[in-house]
C-alpha cells in the first residue's frame, strides 16, 4: 500500500470533432448530454456529447455572425442572437428553430435566461427587452444612450444588470415593477457579473480599470494597473474569488475575510498570449482559461499559482465553458475544433 | 508554423451630405471587381444594395483617457470589426462610411488605440468626398467640410459637370490651402475607378511622404508669381470672357458680406516688376521684391484702368468677368508679375503671353483657419529632444492638429524614421535607408490655428547640436 497523498487534478480530452465555422461561444444544456454551439461566420449548430465521440447538426444561421448563445435552465430549449439583429429560439429535442425575432434596431449582442429559465433577456442595440421561452415579448426597456453590449441575471433572477457606455444599468424585474438603478463609472463597462451570494455587482472597463459595486451601500471600488482593456470578469461559485483579464494574465481579487481593498491581487501567468476566455467550475474552485497560445490551462487559485495542468489544443482557443455539472469543458477553437475535456483526478 | 496574415485595409469614406458618398459605395458594391469588400455605414438602408457585405453602425463615440476629446474611438466599430475578425473568408477591403456631419478623427484613432484591431487591420487611407456645387458655400458657412479635408488623403471632387474650370480651379485651391498632401482626383457622378480609392497605402509608413513643395515654404501675400519676357509696347490683362457665368455664379455664393479669406474678391493685389532674366532663378530672386510692394499701399485700378511696372502695388478690379487693363511697358526685359490668388480663380491672363517660369505660393491664413504646414531641413535631429518637442506639441496642440506626417533625419540612426498620426495618436517606425539619398526630415502638420513659428522653434529645439 502506498502513502496517502493529496489528489491532483488534470484535464483529459475525451471527445473532439470540427465545426465548419470560428467558434464563437458554446453553452451546455442542463443535463450535459449537449451544448449549442454559435460560429462567428453565423452557423449555429447542436453537438451531442456521449462519452467519447461527439456529433454535430448545424440547425441555421444568423446572416453576418452568430454574436451570443444561452441554453434555457432546466429546458430543452437554447436561443442565439446575431449580428442581423435576430435572435432564434431552438428547441433542441426536436432539432428545429422555434421562433426568430427582431428585438430592435442593431446587431442583438447579448442574450440571457434568468435563472429559473422562464425569462429571456435581450440586448440589441440600445435596446434590452424581456421576452418568454417561446418568444413573446414581455418589455423592453427605455433605448439608452448606448449599446448594451452585455447582461447578467443575479442568482434570484430578480435584477438584470447591462453594461453600457458610462454606467451599469441594473433593471429590477420583480413582481413586474420595473425599476433602474445605474452604477456609473465614465468608460465603456464591458461585462457585468453579479456575484453569487448577490453582495456585489462587477464590471470590467474599457479604460483598463475593473470595478465592483456593493448592491447594499452602493461603494464603488476601483482596481486600478491592467495594461488594457478588462474584458473577461467572472466570480467564482462561491463568489469567494472575482477574476478577471487583460491580456496574457489573469488577475483575481480575494473577498474572503474583509476583501480586496488595499490588497495585492493574485495574478496567474502562465498564457503566453492573450487569454480568449475563463470559467469558473460550477460547484467548485478550479478555473480554465485558454489563449490565442493554443493552450487551455487548468487553475486551482486557492493552491497554487501555476496551472495545475496544461493541454495544447490545435489552434486559437476562443471560448471554454464547464458543463453543468462540473465534470467536463467544452473548448472551442478559431478553426472549428471543438474539443469536450474531463476533468480527472490522478 | 502559422503565417502572420496580412492586415485588412480599411478605407474611411468622409463627406458632406450629398457630395456622392452613397453614389461611390452603389458604384463599389455593383461593380465586377472580383475584390471582396465589406461596408459599414452609417445611415443603414441607404445603401440600394441588399448585400451581406453591408454593415450597419451606431457612430458610437467612446471617449477614453479621461475624456480627452481627441481621444475619441468608435465603440461600434470595434465591435463590427471584432466580428468581421471571426470570419474565416477573408474580406479584401473594408470601407467604413461616415455621416456627413461626422468628424473622421474618431474613426482613424480606433486604429490607433485598439491593439486588437491595430493588429488585424491596416488604416489605408482617409477619403473625402467633396461636392463641386456646393463645396465653397459649405466651407464658408461651417466647420465640417474643411475639417474633413484637412483629415484626407485622397479628396475625390466629385460634380465636376456642374461648374466650370475657373470654379474647379478655385475650389482646388482651397483645397489645398486647407489640406498641402491630399491627392485630387476630380470625378463625375461619383466615377473613380477601385483602384484609385481603395488600398492606397497613404497610412503605409514605407511609402514617401508626398507634399506640395509649397506648404513648404513660409507664407507670402500672394498665391502665384511668373515670368515673361517682354518687349516694349501695349499688353492688356484681362480676366475671362463676357459670356462666361462664372463671375455671377460667384457673386452669388459670396455677395452676402461674404468675404474669401478676409478679401473683398472684387479686388485682386497684384505686383509687375522687373527682373534680371525670365527664368525660375530670376523669379525666385523677386520673391522678397514683391513682398516689400504688397506691403506699400496699393493703387486701386479700375477696369480699363492703365498698370505701371515702377514697381507698384496695384488692386485691380476684378468683380466683372472681362475686365481689362493696360500694363504699359517702356523698356524691353523680363518681368514678375505676383497675384494675391490665383489666376485661374479669375481666369487672368497676360493675353498673347505665356509665363517663361511659374510658381505657386502657400497664401496667407487668418489665426483660426486649417491649413498644412511643412517643414523641409536636412539638420539631422536629436531622438531625445525630438520625443519632447513631439509629446510637447501633442500634450499643447494634439487637439489642433488634425493630421501629421512625415519622414525624419535621426542622428546615429541610417534608415529614414517615418511617422504618421491623428490627433494625438501616432506611429512611428524606421523605414528603408537612406543609403547615397541625401538626408532630409519632411513634415507636415495639418490643423486649426497652426503657427509656422512655433512649429519651426519646436523643430529646432530637436535639431541634433
Amino acid at each position: 500500500m502506498s502513502a496517502k497523498k493529496s489528489l491532483s487534478f488534470a484535464l483529459e480530452p475525451r471527445a473532439a470533432l470540427t465545426f465548419d465555422d470560428y467558434v464563437v461561444d458554446c453553452a451546455w444544456s442542463p443535463d450535459a448530454a449537449q451544448f449549442a454551439v454559435a460560429g462567428g461566420e453565423g452557423k449555429v449548430a447542436l453537438v451531442s456529447v456521449a462519452p467519447d465521440a461527439l456529433s454535430l447538426e448545424v440547425v441555421g444561421e444568423h446572416l453576418l455572425g452568430t454574436l451570443a448563445l444561452a441554453w434555457q435552465p432546466h429546458g430543452r430549449r437554447f436561443a442565439s442572437a446575431g449580428q442581423d439583429g435576430a435572435v432564434a429560439i431552438w428547441d433542441a429535442a426536436n432539432v428545429r428553430e422555434l421562433v426568430r425575432f427582431r428585438p430592435g434596431a442593431g446587431a442583438a449582442q447579448a442574450l440571457q435566461y434568468a435563472p429559473n429559465g422562464e425569462l429571456l433577456a435581450v440586448a440589441a442595440g440600445k435596446v434590452v427587452s424581456l421576452w418568454s421561452p417561446g418568444g413573446e415579448k414581455i418589455h423592453a426597456f427605455a433605448p439608452a444612450a448606448s449599446t448594451a453590449v452585455a447582461l447578467a441575471f443575479d442568482k434570484p433572477g430578480i435584477d438584470i444588470g447591462v453594461a453600457l457606455n458610462g454606467e451599469i444599468a441594473v433593471h429590477r424585474i420583480e413582481k413586474s415593477r420595473y425599476e433602474t438603478r445605474r452604477y456609473k463609472w465614465p468608460a465603456p463597462s464591458l461585462t457585468v457579473d453579479f456575484s453569487g451570494n448577490g453582495r456585489f455587482i462587477a464590471s470590467g472597463m474599457a479604460d483598463g480599470t475593473l470595478h465592483f459595486w456593493n448592491r447594499s451601500t452602493g461603494k464603488d471600488s476601483q482596481m486600478r494597473g491592467y495594461d488594457g482593456k478588462v474584458q473577461l470578469v467572472g466570480w467564482s461559485d462561491s463568489s469567494r474569488y472575482l477574476a478577471s483579464c487583460t491580456g496574457n494574465e489573469m488577475v483575481l481579487w480575494d473577498f474572503s475575510g474583509r476583501g480586496p481593498e488595499g490588497t495585492r491581487p493574485i495574478v496567474l501567468s502562465g498564457h503566453t498570449d492573450r487569454v480568449a476566455g475563463f470559467a469558473w467550475q460550477p460547484g467548485g474552485e478550479h478555473l480554465v482559461s485558454g489563449g490565442r497560445d493554443w493552450r487551455l490551462a487548468l487553475w486551482r487559485p486557492g493552491k497554487a499559482r501555476e496551472p495545475i495542468d496544461v493541454q495544447m489544443t490545435d489552434s486559437e482557443i476562443t471560448t471554454v465553458r464547464w458543463s453543468p455539472d462540473g465534470k467536463r469543458v467544452a473548448v472551442g477553437e478559431k478553426q472549428g475544433r471543438l474539443t469536450v475535456f474531463e476533468l480527472v483526478a490522478r | 508554423m502559422s503565417v502572420i496574415p496580412s492586415r485588412v485595409p480599411v478605407t474611411v469614406l468622409t463627406g458632406f451630405l450629398g457630395s456622392g458618398k452613397t453614389t461611390l459605395l452603389n458604384r463599389i458594391l455593383s461593380e465586377k471587381h472580383g475584390k471582396r469588400i465589406a461596408v459599414i455605414e452609417n445611415e443603414f438602408g441607404e445603401v440600394g444594395v441588399d448585400s451581406e457585405l453591408v454593415i450597419g453602425a451606431e457612430e458610437e463615440l467612446f471617449e477614453t483617457n479621461n475624456g480627452c476629446i481627441c481621444c475619441t474611438v468608435r465603440g461600434d466599430l470595434i465591435r463590427i470589426l471584432g466580428q468581421l475578425m471571426k470570419r474565416r473568408d477573408r474580406f479584401d477591403y473594408i470601407l467604413i462610411e461616415t455621416t456627413g456631419m461626422a468628424d473622421p478623427g474618431p474613426v482613424a484613432q480606433t486604429f490607433f488605440l485598439d491593439d486588437e484591431l491595430k493588429n488585424q487591420f491596416a488604416l489605408d487611407a482617409i477619403v473625402t468626398m467633396v461636392d463641386a456645387k456646393h463645396f465653397e458655400q459649405h466651407v464658408d458657412e461651417l466647420n465640417e467640410p474643411a475639417e474633413q479635408v484637412a483629415f484626407a488623403d485622397l479628396v475625390l471632387l466629385n460634380k465636376t459637370d456642374l461648374v466650370d474650370d475657373a470654379a474647379l480651379a478655385r475650389i482646388e485651391g482651397r483645397i489645398r490651402g486647407i489640406n498641402g498632401t491630399a491627392k485630387i482626383h476630380r470625378t463625375k457622378n461619383a466615377d473613380v475607378a477601385i483602384e484609385k480609392v481603395l488600398n492606397v497605402g497613404a497610412f503605409d509608413l514605407n511609402r514617401a511622404l508626398q507634399v506640395d513643395e509649397a506648404f513648404l515654404e513660409p507664407e507670402y501675400p500672394f498665391e502665384w508669381g511668373g515670368v515673361y519676357q517682354l518687349a516694349a509696347g501695349d499688353y492688356q490683362l484681362r480676366t475671362r470672357g463676357e459670356h462666361d457665368h462664372h463671375a455671377h455664379d460667384h457673386d452669388h455664393d459670396h455677395g452676402n458680406g461674404h468675404d474669401h479669406e478676409g478679401h473683398q474678391h472684387a479686388d485682386l493685389d497684384i505686383v509687375v516688376l522687373p527682373v534680371a532674366a525670365a527664368n525660375a532663378e530670376a523669379l525666385a530672386g523677386a520673391i522678397e521684391p514683391a513682398v516689400r510692394q504688397f506691403a506699400e499701399a496699393a493703387t486701386v485700378v479700375a477696369c480699363h484702368g492703365a498698370l505701371d511696372p515702377a514697381p507698384s502695388h496695384c488692386a485691380i478690379d476684378v468683380s466683372h468677368p472681362g475686365a481689362d487693363f493696360r500694363l504699359k511697358i517702356a523698356k524691353g526685359g523680363a518681368y514678375a508679375l505676383f497675384c494675391e490668388h490665383h489666376p485661374a480663380e479669375f481666369g487672368l491672363q497676360l493675353v498673347g503671353q505665356q509665363a517663361a517660369a511659374e510658381r505657386r505660393f502657400a497664401s496667407h491664413h487668418h489665426e483660426d483657419d486649417i491649413r498644412s504646414i511643412g517643414i523641409s531641413d536636412p539638420r539631422p535631429l536629436d531622438p531625445v529632444k525630438l520625443n519632447q518637442w513631439f509629446d510637447y506639441l501633442l500634450k499643447t496642440r494634439g487637439q489642433d492638429i488634425f493630421r501629421m506626417k512625415g519622414v525624419l533625419n535621426v542622428k546615429g540612426e541610417d534608415r529614414r524614421q517615418v511617422f504618421h498620426g491623428v490627433h494625438m495618436m501616432f506611429d512611428a517606425q524606421p523605414e528603408r535607408p537612406w543609403g547615397a539619398a541625401p538626408r532630409v526630415n519632411n513634415l507636415v502638420f495639418i490643423g486649426r490655428g497652426l503657427d509656422r513659428a512655433e512649429l519651426e522653434a519646436g523643430f529646432e529645439s530637436a535639431v541634433a547640436k
